[in-house]
């Protein structure tokens, strides 16, 4: 698809740009970002094309790839940038708001892995990593994915068969409560 | 009575589209003292300018006010006309209706009601105006110039073959400054020595330059036309009349492994040395530092075995005083090094390129050395670890400059094209190994340089890799170049033998303390500071002094001596009279009135206050007042504001004018 006004979503960048505290203009594509990122070999995007992709407004590019997801926040980029772009907050910036923005990755299944995380914890009052795992197999259609790992963690006590809830499960759902109603009036993210 | 001419402008369209001239004209006539008034369209043109000289002489008017741009603009132009009439230029002001005025207005009533007033204040001041005698000060046609590099020297001869005198002040023991140490130049790869030395020559025998090198600018005092200057001569402990250049001291010195600075410290000198064989002067000076006789007491072999007996241990630094009319400023640049900088300085080195301890990880003009026929390696390029030969070569671009991280926010300029032709260099001398450079843009604007970088690709075969350099370290006897192209979006890793840096072109260490001494202004990495960016690119703020070269801004050879002879040819024209006019806007004290407390003298930028003493005619001392240097006066009025006594009147700009300016509102 080529890039065309239509395409150029400057108002997407502006949100990424206010929440990273960064500007996408100070780049001028030196590339030193990408030559000493240590996860660029797994980016289908790497991180000086990132930021090529938010100067043009091509934020959708960017959501439906892995990059942001296999950004471990070394902060390489950022020590090293010549023109002090923040290049983690930027990176982190595009992680949130990948969370409502449509086209979101389908590559990596963070955001269902995020979503099923969130569930458990809103349900339970703790985590209850069975169930987490379990669903998020079935749900990402991988359902043997480190099945052998289970007996393991389950011998070492580190995984519990039952799960157990907290006490003030209603202060929890307060919090949760809380956020959704400052998400809708877009106080929060 | 005064007859006072208002001439009001519509510039074309900018004024008038938003102020009602005409009015202006009708409303300015009725004012007191105002005999004629009119408009016209473009005042500055020459029949406005007729207009104005015929309505002075038919009129018979005593004064006159212009309203139309700012005086920065035309003041000039409506003095001259005035004069041309036959009035004293000084009689004529300016009422800025266009800057002032319609430039920022929308509404036309109130904008020209504005106008109205703002000519009606010009129209009070201008009564009280005096008719002032042009100020002229003698020219002392000796020119003075810092620096002996390219800039300097070209300066120099260009200024003496004119036939003025000319003071030649060079810091190190011999000029020649960076040109000298370049191997080859772009983009006609033509040796630098070959076509330097001769220049340096032909300002050792000049008859009109007289040279001072291991010296430098102690103080500057005076004024455009009579400056004063005292040049610390540094003792070299070798009389220079004595010295015939032969050599044998330094042949025979026991100290031979002290780093030179002119090789960038990797070849080697004696403690009494020549920077380099084709020197100028040709004599040696002994760095007391390193020399075992001024550390030891003991040695004196250079003495000893110096014919002529010019070796002098007993030598001191010198003060020597020399009157000049103008000063050239040509003390060119430094190059950034990526070593760990003190805490605290604006400039960061690279700490991901080892500090610059990777010993095979060398800047640009180390490498101009090593190519250079007649550099420590004799023109191979072999490497400073262990001296084999570099078969896989990585160059990177802007280390330093474009990056306002590490401190420099602005392009160096040169690098691209030294770099290409220190990829044509390498493959000259290395036939079987590969340069790669590392560069995030190619900027070659000027004459031939767009191919020269070309051809260092397609025919040299250096290849290009659009990206920046993101960390080196040393792995065995290689260094890892981590890299990344960014057109294909991959990684790049390379190990290489050497590594050169195109590191950035900084101002000359001390620029800012030469330029307190001259006071002239310079930006904020000290490059000096030009009066306009366009249209006075060689000269200073400050009146007779002149900049060339890369003390002003990144520059290459060719532009260096472009702005040389520019400035150059200005000194010329400063030396073309005897006599120097100046506008005679300057401070004046009312002796009677002035206490003596001198409070004008500590706040007079110029330096322009002096003490003068009042006696009686027995010559007894009555008082100590103020006195106003008109040649040195810059006409700031710093002094009227701060006198307790109200002493002190700039002319034009009375506290009289002024509350007449004010009542008129």
């Amino acid at each position: 698809m080529i890039i065309s006004q239509e395409t150029m979503d400057v108002d997407f960048v502006r949100k990424v740009e206010t929440l990273s505290g960064t500007s996408v203009r100070r780049c001028f594509q030196c590339g030193k970002c990408s030559a000493g990122c240590p996860m660029a070999t797994f980016m289908e995007h790497p991180p000086n094309r990132v930021v090529r992709l938010l100067q043009l407004g091509q934020w959708q590019r960017i959501l439906a790839g892995r990059s942001i997801w296999y950004c471990a926040s070394c902060e390489t980029c950022t020590t090293r940038c010549p023109n002090k772009v923040d290049l983690t907050s930027i990176m982190d910036a595009l992680r949130k708001l990948s969370w409502d923005a449509e086209g979101a990755s389908k590559e990596s299944y963070v955001q269902l892995a995020n979503k099923l995380f969130l569930q458990n914890i809103r349900t339970y009052g703790r985590q209850y990593e069975m169930r987490l795992a379990a669903v998020f197999n079935v749900k990402s259609g991988q359902f043997l994915k480190d099945l052998m790992l289970g007996p393991k963690l389950l011998a070492k006590g580190k995984l519990k068969l039952f799960h157990s809830k907290n006490k003030n499960l209603s202060e929890i759902e307060k919090i949760f409560t809380r956020i959704e109603e400052m998400r809708a009036k877009g106080e929060a993210l | 009575m005064s007859r006072i001419g208002v001439f009001i402008c519509h510039c074309g369209e900018n004024i008038s589209r938003t102020v009602d001239v005409e009015r202006v004209a009708l409303e300015v006539g009725k004012m007191p003292g105002v005999a004629f008034s009119t408009d016209y369209k473009y005042m500055c043109s020459d029949p406005g300018q007729n207009l104005l000289k015929k309505a002075i002489q038919e009129q018979k008017l005593t004064h006159v006010v212009v309203a139309a741009c700012s005086p920065r603009m035309h003041e000039k132009t409506f003095r001259k006309a005035v004069e041309a009439a036959g009035l004293n230029p000084y009689l004529c002001e300016m009422a800025n209706i266009r800057e002032h005025c319609s430039w920022v207005h929308e509404n036309k009533e109130e904008a020209t009601a504005k106008a109205i007033e703002i000519v009606g204040m010009m129209v009070e001041r201008v009564k009280k105006n005096r008719s002032l005698p042009a100020i002229t000060v003698p020219v002392t046609k000796r020119a003075l110039i810092i620096g002996g590099g390219i800039a300097g020297i070209q300066a120099a001869l260009d200024i003496a073959d004119c036939g003025h005198e000319v003071i030649l002040v060079e810091r190190e023991p011999s000029i020649g400054g960076h040109m000298a140490q370049l191997s080859e130049t772009f983009p006609t790869l033509d040796c630098s020595q070959c076509i330097m030395t001769p220049k340096m020559v032909d300002v050792a025998n000049h008859p009109k330059i007289k040279l001072y090198t291991h010296s430098e600018i102690e103080l500057v005092e005076g004024y455009i036309g009579n400056f004063q200057v005292t040049i610390k001569k540094k003792a070299r402990s070798v009389d220079e009349d004595k010295c015939t250049g032969c050599g044998v001291c330094m042949t025979k010195c026991p100290q031979k492994k002290i780093p030179n600075k002119f090789d960038q410290n990797i070849g080697m000198r004696t403690a009494i040395y020549v920077p380099f064989p084709q020197a100028v002067p040709n004599t040696p000076v002994i760095d007391r530092e390193n020399c075992t006789m001024f550390k030891t007491g003991k040695c004196g072999v250079c003495q000893k075995v110096c014919g002529p007996g010019a070796v002098d241990f007993e030598q001191q630094d010198q003060l020597i005083v020399e009157a000049v009319g103008a000063i050239v400023v040509a003390t060119g640049f430094d190059l950034y090094t990526i070593n760990e900088k003190p805490k605290g300085s604006a400039i960061k080195g690279y700490g991901e390129f080892g500090h610059g301890k990777i010993p095979d990880v060398i800047d640009g003009m180390t490498f101009e050395r090593l190519a250079s026929a007649s550099g420590p390696t004799g023109g191979k390029i072999l490497r400073p670890s262990d001296g084999k030969e570099p078969k896989q070569i990585v160059f990177i671009q802007c280390i330093g400059s474009r990056a306002r991280e590490k401190g420099i926010s602005y392009c160096s300029k040169v690098c691209c094209m030294y770099t290409a032709k220190h990829t044509m260099l390498y493959h000259h001398k290395v036939h079987d190994g590969q340069a790669y450079v590392f560069f995030m843009d190619a900027r070659t604007p000027g004459k031939s340089y767009d191919e020269f970088w070309r051809r260092s690709i397609e025919e040299e075969e250096a290849v290009y890799i659009r990206g920046m350099v993101s960390r080196l370290y040393q792995k065995g006897d290689k260094i890892v170049v981590m890299g990344s192209d960014i057109a294909v979006g991959v990684q790049v890793e390379i190990e290489a033998d050497m590594v050169v840096l195109a590191t950035a072109v900084m101002p000359q260490k001390g620029a800012d303390t030469l330029a307190q001494k001259l006071g002239i202004s310079y930006d904020k990495y000290h490059f000096y500071s030009e009066a306009h960016a366009k249209l006075r690119p060689v000269e200073c703020a400050t009146a007779g002094i002149y900049l060339a070269g890369a003390c002003q801004g990144p520059k290459d050879i060719p532009e260096t001596v472009s702005q040389a002879s520019a400035a150059a040819a200005k000194v010329m024209t400063l030396f073309s009279k005897d006599q120097l006019e100046r506008e005679p806007i300057v401070a004046r004290v009312r002796e009677a009135g002035c206490v003596g407390c001198f409070a004008c003298k500590k706040v007079c930028a110029y330096g322009a206050v002096e003490e003068k003493e009042i006696r009686d005619r027995q010559g007894n001392l009555i008082k100590v007042v103020a006195y106003v240097n008109p040649g040195v006066c810059g006409g700031c009025g710093t002094c009227q504001a701060t006198c307790p006594s109200k002493s002190v009147e700039l002319d034009g700009y009375t506290d009289e004018q002024i509350v007449a300016m004010i009542e008129a509102l």
